[in-house]
């Protein structure tokens, strides 16, 4: 394979873990603990994908043979099942979440609650739809061809796609953080949630805002991955759930721009693994978010970590 | 019940203790499946490759496990003992996931080198007890004796010191706690129970693979943990009996049951945030049975 | 004190030579030199924000200094930590108090009498008669050091559960457990009322004489500091800007016109009159 064939499918895939690192991270900033339920609501959102384009449920769940009564073009799919997967996100913020910051627990039990969560959604999955893998066609995406020459490569156009959303929605990210009202009460709500009560902002909004907007981009990252590859079953997620941690930690925990760079780095590290070493794919990025912890706990772009003295 | 779900409950309860044991002083280690695997691997190897310790056939001698369960203890122990310096110098959410990543790089490792059988794992390990009822009273053996240097680490000065790093480990260091020092033994104590028990496992299940250390498990033994109650040993062991037998239980319900499995993760913490077992729950419990008995010498309990 | 090799000068308890300490642009501590005899107390007043608990966290080792150094009876200390710095026999109680919430009242000195609390292995597994002894015998230590801050009868009590006041002298029992040479007092006497404030200086002279302690204490409280102290040291902005017995240190004009508007003259207390807030804001 030639180096742009690999660069490409390296950043393809990085953009998708930058994504949903994202999720993660939008998160943590506001709340300081990793939501385990992420990784199902990125399932979800390639199910709704699935689903959306007019795809039919297998045999094997309740649901068998059920089949939406519209079949959407991907592009208008696509967004839809991000805002269902905003919605579950929100709902996993409602059940797993709030009860516990109205009664100001210990925040280390959020890891366990939204475990919970993850669990029951994604075996939800499974008792609806069953578990076997689904694939949306990349004829979903209307007339474009599937591959293109670029560079005198061939280039997946599905690969560009992924490229391409996963930076378009990073800018427009950035741009709300800094531009909006509600962009910069999250980023105050993440700098210190108690001033910025004390500045009028309320910080239960932005907490539903955060996962919302993490439940969104999970969605659409789900719905990338089951177009680019496949739905490999209901626990498809968790892979990239893990990965994602690595991205985080990787980029800084609670950095923006640092999820998008952590996603890039370790996508193109795992692509430039030899083919016959790869059983070893999956130690790269772990072994990167070890030496990261180690060096430089606060990742590549995160700010230094609060000393308490 | 069957012998069998009684094993896996048991070995349950191993597991949530090794992840207690660093949380006792405060350190979120979720590495306990990581040393797990380790340990399994080892008695896998050694009971299928040497024939010291085979025995004939498909039995295989006492003294040979428990030689297993040493040499697995002593391997999961050294690498705990070799990256807890490093590794423990973070905190919180920070350890958490290094050690997450820990498990990842082991689970790799496990399934590529040459000599662990790939994503198939190691059959035929011979078995030191016929029936499951021997496993069960050994491990329940095991158990008992990690509770009772549990119950011992209250009295001792270590004890208190994983207890006060726990509170405030700034306030430790400066009332002469070594706190690196402390915070290793409890990883390496931890380890060394993890990789016990993975060798132990190993025989009982027969096949040992790559998954027995993945992530999925380390967040359900801090499940346990954090579902028993995470301040006083009878927590972690109440939790890990309770919540491997739920799946089980529930089977009756059939597909519904690793969804209602997920709501009881879900709810344990909302309505008991300190974990099923308490300092407060243990008092009432202890006047409840002690009436009419001398006062119980397991007074040092109480935190 | 003790007397150098030489026999000629004593050699001082603890030198601190020019530390200087830089938070990002924040100069918390510039080149700021102290020297404490054996035996005596010496303390350290300023206003809010000049530096003087940023001392304390670079002699009991919780912050580096970005400049100069600590000697222990003139052995550098730099990189030795907390711990080691307990060790070798420096103990602090904290502004905002940090106990051992979770833990008793007597467990909080218990954990105190840590390396003192040394018994073999061996004797803890078998729960032998001598491990029962040396509990015993840890345990009186503990009370015996409660009874002093006359916290015995809450030996039981959850150290999380306690009022203000007793919180603040059980730190102090807490670090007296580690057998300090030292004793780092960070404004022991805040939110306490005048009698409570009383109460506290005979106490700390008491421990001194006690214990032969050097004590280094931190207080807002001028009139309190002036009464208690052998020797003071003024901080302002991160700089020593005074150092003398407490008439010295009352009659500096620098010192003066730190404490703005004070009379200058007359009592100690005048010249705190400045820092209306001080003895109120500690908590």
């Amino acid at each position: 394979m030639d180096l742009i064939q690999i660069l490409v499918n390296g950043l393809s895939v990085g953009a998708v873990y930058g994504l949903f690192a994202l999720g993660y991270t939008l998160v943590f900033s506001v709340l300081g603990v990793i939501n385990f339920a992420h990784g199902a609501v990125f399932t979800l959102g390639a199910y709704f994908t699935y689903l959306l384009i007019g795809g039919a449920v297998g045999a094997n769940g309740l649901l068998a043979g059920f089949q939406l009564p519209i079949a959407l073009p991907f592009w208008g799919a696509l967004p839809l099942a991000g805002l269902g997967a905003a919605l579950v996100a929100l709902l996993v913020e409602r059940v797993a979440f709030r009860p516990l910051r109205r009664r100001r627990a210990d925040p280390l039990l959020a890891l366990i609650t939204s475990l919970g969560a993850g669990v029951i959604l994604v075996n939800l999955i499974q008792l609806l739809v069953g578990a076997e893998s689904y694939a949306i066609p990349t004829g979903a995406l209307g007339g474009l061809p599937a591959s293109f020459p670029l560079l005198g490569a061939r280039v997946r156009t599905v690969q560009a796609l992924l490229l391409g959303i996963a930076l378009l929605l990073l800018a427009l990210l950035s741009l709300w953080l800094e531009g909006s009202r509600n962009g910069k009460g999250l980023q105050a709500v993440a700098e210190d949630p108690e001033t910025a009560q004390l500045l009028g902002i309320d910080s239960t909004a932005m907490v539903r805002l955060a996962f919302g907007l993490s439940g969104f981009l999970a969605g659409v990252a789900g719905g990338l991955v089951g177009l680019s590859v496949s739905i490999a079953g209901p626990y498809f997620g968790i892979g990239y759930g893990l990965k994602g941690l690595a991205v985080l930690v990787l980029g800084g925990l609670g950095s923006v721009p640092g999820a998008v760079l952590g996603g890039l780095i370790v996508g193109l590290a795992e692509a430039f693994v030899p083919a016959d070493w790869s059983g070893w794919k999956d130690a790269v990025s772990y072994g990167f978010l070890f030496l990261v912890l180690l060096l430089r706990p606060r990742g590549l772009l995160g700010r230094p970590l609060p000393t308490k003295v | 019940m069957d012998a069998a779900l009684l094993e896996q409950m048991l070995l349950g309860a191993l597991l949530a203790l090794s992840v207690y044991l660093p949380l006792r002083c405060g350190q979120l280690s979720l590495a306990t499946p990581g040393f797990y695997a380790v340990g399994g691997y080892v008695a896998a190897l050694l009971s299928t490759g040497v024939p010291a310790f085979a025995g004939s056939g498909a039995t295989s001698p006492l003294p040979a496990l428990l030689a297993e369960m040493a040499l697995a203890g002593a391997l999961a122990g050294l690498i705990a003992l070799a990256i807890g310096g490093p590794v423990l110098r973070l905190r919180g959410i920070y350890l958490a996931i290094a050690t997450i990543a820990l498990v990842e790089i082991l689970r790799v490792l496990n399934l590529n080198m040459p000599f662990t059988g790939g994503a198939m794992g190691i059959f035929g390990i011979p078995q030191p007890f016929e029936h499951a009822g021997g496993y069960v009273l050994f491990t329940l053996a095991l158990l008992a004796l990690a509770c009772w240097l549990c119950q011992w680490l209250e009295a001792l000065r270590l004890g208190r010191a994983m207890a006060a790093i726990r509170d405030d480990e700034l306030a430790a260091a400066s009332v002469g706690i070594d706190t690196p020092r402390t915070k290793l033994i409890a990883f390496v104590a931890s380890a060394v129970l993890a990789g016990v028990t993975g060798a132990l496992a190993a025989h009982f299940l027969n096949s040992w693979n790559a998954r027995a250390g993945s992530f999925d498990a380390s967040i359900t033994t801090l499940a346990f943990v954090v579902f028993g109650g995470s301040r006083l040993w009878p927590g972690p062991v109440l939790g890990g009996l309770v919540l491997t037998a739920l799946p089980e239980l529930l089977r009756p319900v059939g597909d519904l049951r690793l969804i209602l499995f997920g709501a009881v993760i879900l709810l344990g913490p909302l309505f008991f945030p300190q974990g099923l077992v308490t300092a407060e729950r243990l008092r009432w419990l202890g006047t409840l049975l002690g009436r009419g008995r001398h006062r119980d010498r397991r007074a040092p309990l109480t935190p | 004190m003790s007397p150098s090799p030489d026999g000629t000068a004593p050699v001082p308890l603890l030198q601190v030579e020019a530390i200087s300490c830089r938070f990002g642009g924040l100069l918390a501590l510039d080149r700021v030199s102290l020297e404490l005899a054996e035996g005596e107390i010496f303390g350290l007043i300023g206003p809010n924000g000049a530096g003087k608990t940023t001392l304390f966290n670079v002699i009991s080792g919780l912050t580096s200094p970005s400049g100069g150094r600590c000697l222990w009876r003139g052995v550098p200390t730099a990189g030795l930590g907390a711990c080691g710095l307990n060790r070798l026999g420096i103990a602090r109680t904290f502004q905002n108090l940090r106990l051992f919430e979770s833990l008793s009242v007597q467990e909080n000195v218990l954990v105190g009498l840590h390396h003192a609390a040394r018994a073999p292995l061996l004797w803890a597994l078998l729960g032998n008669g001598a491990f029962h002894r040396h509990q015993g015998r840890l345990g009186a230590q503990a009370m015996e050091l409660l009874t002093l801050l006359g916290l015995e009868a809450l030996a039981e009590q959850r150290a999380g559960d306690l009022a203000y006041g007793d919180r603040r002298r059980l730190e102090i029992a807490r670090a007296l457990a580690t057998a300090p040479r030292l004793l780092l007092l960070d404004e022991p006497a805040a939110g306490m009322n005048p009698a409570e404030k009383d109460d506290l200086r005979q106490l700390i002279g008491r421990i001194r004489d006690h214990f032969a302690l050097t004590v280094l204490i931190i207080e807002h409280h001028v009139p309190l500091m002036m009464r208690l102290c052998d020797r003071l040291a003024v901080l302002n902005f991160g700089q020593r800007i005074a150092l003398g017995s407490p008439d010295e240190v009352r009659r500096d004009p620098r010192v003066i016109a730190a404490y703005l508007g004070g009379s200058g003259g007359g009592s100690g207390g005048g010249s705190s009159g400045g820092q209306g807030s001080a003895d109120g804001d500690g908590r």
